[in-house]
C-alpha cells in the first residue's frame, strides 16, 4: 500500500498546478483583456473618471446640440434634448454604463479620440485630460422631425441614409424613452427597471436591431438577381391564384393578393405586387441563386454599423434547401428576418448604381475648438449588381409607385420621380406589419428611406405615405 | 504540554514584524486616498489588530510552543489585509470585524489549549460526526434559523449571525481522518480489484459515503452551492490522502458531473449561477444577475500589471464586494503583481500546512494536517476561481482575507489545530534526553 506521504506529495503537486492555473487565468482578465474590458461601454469607469469634467457634445449635421453636460453640484449630468433619438444618441449612465454613441464614440467624448495620439499621451502619463470634443452625427433635423410626425406614435422604425456614402441623416424608433431619466442619480434605478421590464422594449434600436420578416420589400433583391440572370423583364409569366408548382406540396399554395388570373411582366407584377409572378421568378432561379443574392444584399449579415446592428436570417438553417421555401422566401415570407437598416442597404444599393455602401451615424470627430480630427465613412463598396440591371429595376421600382394603379402610390411627391415598394408581411403575432422602401430622385438618388410599421395592417396604405413625407423632407420641398 | 517554558520564536517576530510594516502602510494608503489626508485617529484599528497579532505570538512564546513559525505570520498576514480590505471597501463592518478578531483570537488560544491529546480527538469520530449533522441541520431549525440572499446557512446568537458549515468543514476532516486511519488498510488493500476498479468491502465505506450524503442533502436544502462543493473537495481529498486510489478521485468528480447536471435541471438557483458564468456579459444578465460578476471582471480589468493603487480603484461597484469579491477588489488596486503575491502567501501557508502532514508522527495527525491544509487551498482556488470567471461563482469566502467572522473564527481555530500537530511533531523528534 502506497505510504501517505506520497499522497500527500501528490495532492500537494495537483493544489500548486490548481494555483498556476488560476494565476494565469487572473492574469487573463488583469492584463490580457484589460484593454478590451476597459473600453467596453459597460464599464462605468470610463464615465466615473469624468464625472468631475464636462463630456464631449454630441451634435447633429446643423450643430444643434443632441447631448450637453451640464454642472450638477460637484459632477457633470447628461442632459438630452431629442427623445425621438434616444436609441441613436443613448445614454451614459454612472451606473448603467453607456449605450448609443455615448458608448460607441465613448473614448472621443472624454478626449482621448484614438486619432488624438498627444491627448492620449498626456491623459496616460500626467494624468491630464484633453478637453472633450464633439461628436457631429449625419442627423437632420428637418427630415428627423418629419419622419417622428409621419410614424404619429406608431410602433416601428423610420430610417433615411445617403444612398452614395451611407450616412444616416434620420432614425426613429418607436416607443422610445427619456434618456434624461437614466442619468438622473434619484430616478435611474426605478426607469431602468421599468425600460427593461417593458415588453415592447424601448431600449432597442429598431433601426438597426428589430428584426421583421421583409414582405414583399424583398422582390426587390428577387428581381435583381432575375435580372442579373438573364431573365427578360418584358416576358409574361403566368399567373393563376392559388399555385403550387407540383403535387408534392400537398395542401401548400402560394396565394396572390388580387387572387389574380392572367399573364405578368415585371413592370406589372411590381406594380401589383404580385407574389405568385416573383414566387416562380424564384424557383426558377432556384434556392442556391436566390441565397447568393439575398447574402449580397446583406440579409443575414449585420451591417458595419457604428452602432449596434443585428444580423436576421435568410431562414432558420441558413440556406434555402426546399421549394415552397425558396417560393415563399422570393416574396418576401419563408423565415426572413431582416432590420429596416440592412432593406434601407438592400435599396441603397440599387439606388447607388449596384455599388455597396457601409452605414454610419457619425460624420466628424471635432476637438474642443472645433477642429476636424478625423471624419467617419467614406471608402467604395463592392459592385453587387451591374449598372444597367439597377438602372432597369429603378424604371421598374419607379413605375410600382408612380404607374396608375400602383399599390405604393402614397409614397408620391409632386414635382419628383420616386422608386419604391411597399410590403405587408405576416407575422405571427396576427396583424401584418406594413413596409415601404424606397428613393428619390428616381434619376439621381440623394435619399433612401425605410419604414416599418408593426402591426400596422398595410405597406401601401399605412407604410408608403410615411416614406413620402420623410423623402420630401430629404430632399427639401 | 505539561509544563510551560517560554521559548524564543525569532522567525515568527521576524515575519511579525513585516506584517505590520505592510498593514500599517496598507491602512495609511487607503484611508489617505479615502480621506484626501491622514488622521493618525485612523491608526487606532490597525494598532489593536496587530497588538492581538502580537498577544498571540506572546501567549505562544509564553507556553513554550515548539509548533511552526510561519504558519502563524502567513495567517495574520493575511488578516491583515483582510482588514485593509474592510477599511477600504466598508468601513462600517470595521468594528464588528474587529469584534470576531477577538473571539477569533480566543478561539485560537483555546484550540492550542484545550485538547490535551490530539490523537484522543479521532476516537471520538462519531461524536463528531454526530457534532457536525447537527450544526449543519441547526439553520433549518425554525427560530434561530436565518435565510440570507436566498440561502438558509445562517444561525442567529447575541452579537450577529453565524455560519455553521465553517465549523463543519474541520469537524468533517477530523472524522473522516479519525475514520480513515482506522480503516484506511482494509479501503486502500490492492487486493481485491477488477480491473483498475478496486472493489473495497462495502460496509466499510458505508459510513463515509452516508455522512456525505447528509451533508450533501442538507446543503441542497440550505441552497448554498460553494460549501456543497466544500465538502464535496474535503471528501475527495480525504479519500485520496488515505487511500491514494486516483479511482476514488475519477469517479468522484464523475459523480460532479453528473450532480451538477442534475443539478442545473432541478434546481432555479444552481441553473441561475451557471448562466451566469458561461455569459454574464449577455445583454439579459449584465445588468441583471450577470451584473455582480461583470463589475467584478471590470474591476480585474482594471487592474494591469501593477494595479490602480491602493484607494484609487473603484471595486465598490461591485455588489457586497467586501464578502464574495474582495480578490478582484484587492486585485484592481495592486495589480497582477500583487494577486500574485497574494496567492502566493496562500500557497505557502498550504505548503507549510502539507509540510507538517508529512512530519506528523501518526497516520491520523497526518490526515488532520493535510485535511485542514486542503480546506484553506481548495477555498482559495474556488472562490478566486469564481472570482475570475474560471468557475462558476459560490459563496465561499476567502480565508481570513473575505469580510465574515464565522469565516475568521473557524480559519484561526484551523490554523492552531496545525500547529499543535507540528508542535506535537517537534516534541517526538525533540523528546527530553
Amino acid at each position: 500500500m502506497r505510504p501517505i506521504a506520497a499522497n500527500i506529495r501528490g495532492l500537494t503537486l495537483a493544489i500548486a498546478v490548481l494555483f498556476l492555473l488560476t494565476s494565469l487565468g487572473v492574469g487573463y482578465w488583469s492584463v490580457v483583456a484589460a484593454d478590451e474590458l476597459g473600453a467596453d461601454p459597460f464599464n462605468p469607469r470610463l464615465i466615473a473618471a469624468v464625472r468631475d469634467r464636462p463630456r464631449g457634445r454630441i451634435v447633429d449635421r446643423d450643430g444643434r446640440d443632441l447631448a450637453v453636460s451640464a454642472r450638477v453640484g460637484d459632477t457633470y449630468q447628461r442632459r438630452y434634448a431629442d427623445r425621438s433619438l434616444a436609441q441613436v444618441v443613448g445614454y451614459a449612465s454612472f451606473k448603467y454604463g453607456a449605450a448609443g454613441i455615448e458608448g460607441a464614440y465613448q473614448e472621443s467624448l472624454i478626449g482621448q479620440d484614438p486619432s488624438d495620439l498627444v491627448g492620449q499621451w498626456r491623459a496616460r502619463y500626467l494624468g491630464d485630460h484633453a478637453a472633450p470634443g464633439a461628436v457631429v452625427l449625419g442627423i437632420d433635423p428637418r427630415t428627423q422631425a418629419a419622419a417622428v410626425a409621419a410614424l404619429a406614435g406608431r410602433r416601428g422604425a423610420v430610417v433615411a441614409l445617403d444612398p452614395r456614402t451611407g450616412l444616416i441623416i434620420a432614425s426613429v424608433s418607436l416607443p422610445s424613452y427619456e434618456a434624461n431619466l437614466l442619468v438622473d442619480p434619484k430616478q435611474q434605478d426605478i426607469a431602468w427597471g421599468q425600460l427593461n421590464g417593458n415588453a415592447e422594449r424601448p431600449l432597442i434600436n429598431r433601426v438597426a436591431q428589430g428584426l421583421y420578416p421583409p414582405g414583399s420589400t424583398m422582390k426587390i433583391i428577387t428581381g435583381a438577381a432575375a435580372l442579373e440572370n438573364g431573365v427578360d423583364p418584358n416576358a409574361k409569366i403566368r399567373v393563376d391564384d392559388p399555385f403550387q408548382a407540383d403535387r408534392s406540396w400537398g395542401d401548400y399554395f402560394v396565394r396572390s393578393a388580387a387572387h389574380a388570373h392572367g399573364d405578368f411582366d415585371m413592370a406589372l407584377a411590381y406594380q401589383r405586387s404580385e407574389n405568385i409572378y416573383f414566387a416562380k421568378l424564384g424557383l426558377q432561379l432556384g434556392g442556391a441563386k436566390l441565397a447568393e443574392y439575398a447574402r449580397e444584399f446583406g440579409l443575414g449579415t449585420a451591417p458595419e454599423l457604428d452602432l449596434a446592428a443585428a444580423r436576421g436570417q435568410l431562414s432558420n438553417g441558413g440556406s434555402l434547401d426546399r421549394p415552397t421555401l425558396v417560393a415563399d422566401t422570393s416574396f418576401g415570407q419563408g423565415e426572413l428576418l431582416v432590420s429596416p437598416l440592412q432593406m434601407a442597404l438592400a435599396t441603397a444599393i440599387v439606388a447607388n448604381h449596384g455599388v455597396r455602401v457601409v452605414p454610419h451615424y457619425a460624420t466628424e470627430i471635432r476637438d474642443a475648438t472645433g477642429h476636424l480630427l478625423r471624419t467617419i465613412g467614406g471608402g467604395a463598396g463592392d459592385q453587387v449588381i451591374r449598372p444597367e440591371t439597377a438602372r432597369t429595376l429603378t424604371a421598374l421600382l419607379t413605375g410600382a409607385v408612380e404607374a396608375p394603379g400602383a399599390f405604393a402610390f402614397g409614397a408620391k411627391i409632386p414635382g419628383v420621380a420616386v422608386a419604391g415598394k411597399t410590403g405587408t408581411a405576416e407575422v405571427p403575432s396576427g396583424i401584418p406589419d406594413g413596409w415601404f422602401v424606397g428613393f428619390a430622385p428616381a434619376d439621381a438618388p440623394t435619399v433612401v428611406v425605410a419604414v416599418i410599421i408593426e402591426n400596422a395592417g398595410n405597406g401601401g396604405l399605412d407604410a408608403a405615405p410615411v416614406g413620402g413625407v420623410v423623402l420630401k423632407a430629404a430632399l427639401g420641398r | 504540554m505539561t509544563r510551560f517554558h517560554p521559548v524564543g520564536r525569532l522567525v515568527e517576530l521576524r515575519l511579525l514584524a513585516w506584517v505590520a510594516g505592510f498593514t500599517v502602510a496598507g491602512f495609511v494608503a487607503v484611508v489617505a486616498a479615502d480621506a484626501g489626508s491622514f488622521r493618525p485617529a485612523a491608526l487606532v484599528v490597525p494598532v489593536i489588530v496587530l497588538a492581538i497579532f502580537a498577544v498571540l505570538h506572546l501567549f505562544l512564546v509564553g507556553i513554550g510552543f515548539r509548533g511552526d513559525q510561519l504558519v502563524l505570520p502567513l495567517a495574520v498576514g493575511l488578516t491583515g489585509i483582510g482588514f485593509v480590505l474592510v477599511q477600504r471597501l466598508a468601513p462600517i463592518l470595521l468594528l464588528q470585524q474587529l469584534t470576531w478578531l477577538i473571539i477569533a483570537a480566543g478561539a485560537f488560544v483555546a484550540t492550542i489549549l484545550v485538547p490535551r491529546d490530539l490523537s484522543v480527538l479521532g476516537r471520538y469520530k462519531y461524536t463528531w460526526a454526530l457534532i457536525g449533522l447537527v450544526l449543519l441541520v441547526l439553520p433549518l431549525a425554525p427560530i434561530i434559523g436565518r435565510e440570507i440572499n436566498g440561502a438558509r446557512i445562517w444561525i442567529r446568537f447575541g452579537i450577529g449571525q453565524f455560519e455553521p458549515w465553517e465549523a463543519v468543514k474541520i469537524v468533517l476532516v477530523i472524522f473522516f481522518a479519525g475514520y480513515l486511519d482506522e480503516h484506511r488498510e482494509v479501503l486502500g488493500a490492492t487486493s481485491r480489484r477488477f480491473g483498475p476498479v478496486p472493489v473495497p468491502p462495502l460496509p466499510y465505506l458505508v459510513p463515509i459515503v452516508l455522512m456525505w450524503f447528509v451533508a450533501m442533502l442538507v446543503m441542497v436544502f440550505e441552497k448554498d452551492l460553494g460549501a456543497t462543493l466544500l465538502f464535496f473537495g474535503i471528501f475527495l481529498a480525504m479519500l485520496y490522502l488515505a487511500t491514494g486510489e486516483l479511482f476514488y478521485t475519477a469517479s468522484g468528480l464523475v459523480m460532479l458531473v453528473i450532480g451538477g447536471f442534475i443539478a442545473y435541471h432541478a434546481f432555479g438557483h444552481v441553473a441561475a449561477r451557471f448562466d451566469v458564468w458561461l455569459a454574464p456579459f449577455g445583454s439579459d444578465l449584465r445588468f441583471g444577475s450577470g451584473y455582480q460578476l461583470t463589475q467584478g471582471l471590470f474591476s480585474l480589468a482594471n487592474a494591469g500589471l501593477l494595479g490602480a493603487g491602493l484607494g484609487a480603484g473603484m471595486p465598490e461597484r461591485i455588489p457586497v464586494v467586501w464578502s464574495d469579491f474582495v480578490f478582484d477588489a484587492f486585485t484592481e488596486e495592486v495589480g497582477f503583481a500583487g494577486a500574485l503575491a497574494l496567492l502566493s502567501l496562500y500557497l505557502v501557508l498550504v505548503y507549510r500546512g502539507m509540510l507538517i502532514a508529512l512530519r506528523a508522527p501518526t497516520v491520523f495527525l497526518q490526515l488532520l494536517a493535510a485535511g485542514l491544509s486542503f480546506i484553506v487551498a481548495f477555498q482559495t482556488l474556488v472562490i478566486v476561481g469564481g472570482n475570475a470567471k474560471l468557475i462558476p461563482l459560490t459563496g465561499i469566502t476567502l480565508p481570513f482575507v473575505a469580510y465574515g467572522g464565522s469565516s475568521l473564527v473557524t480559519n484561526f481555530m484551523l490554523v492552531a489545530l496545525l500547529l499543535r500537530v507540528s508542535d506535537v511533531t517537534a516534541r517526538v523528534r525533540n523528546a527530553p534526553h
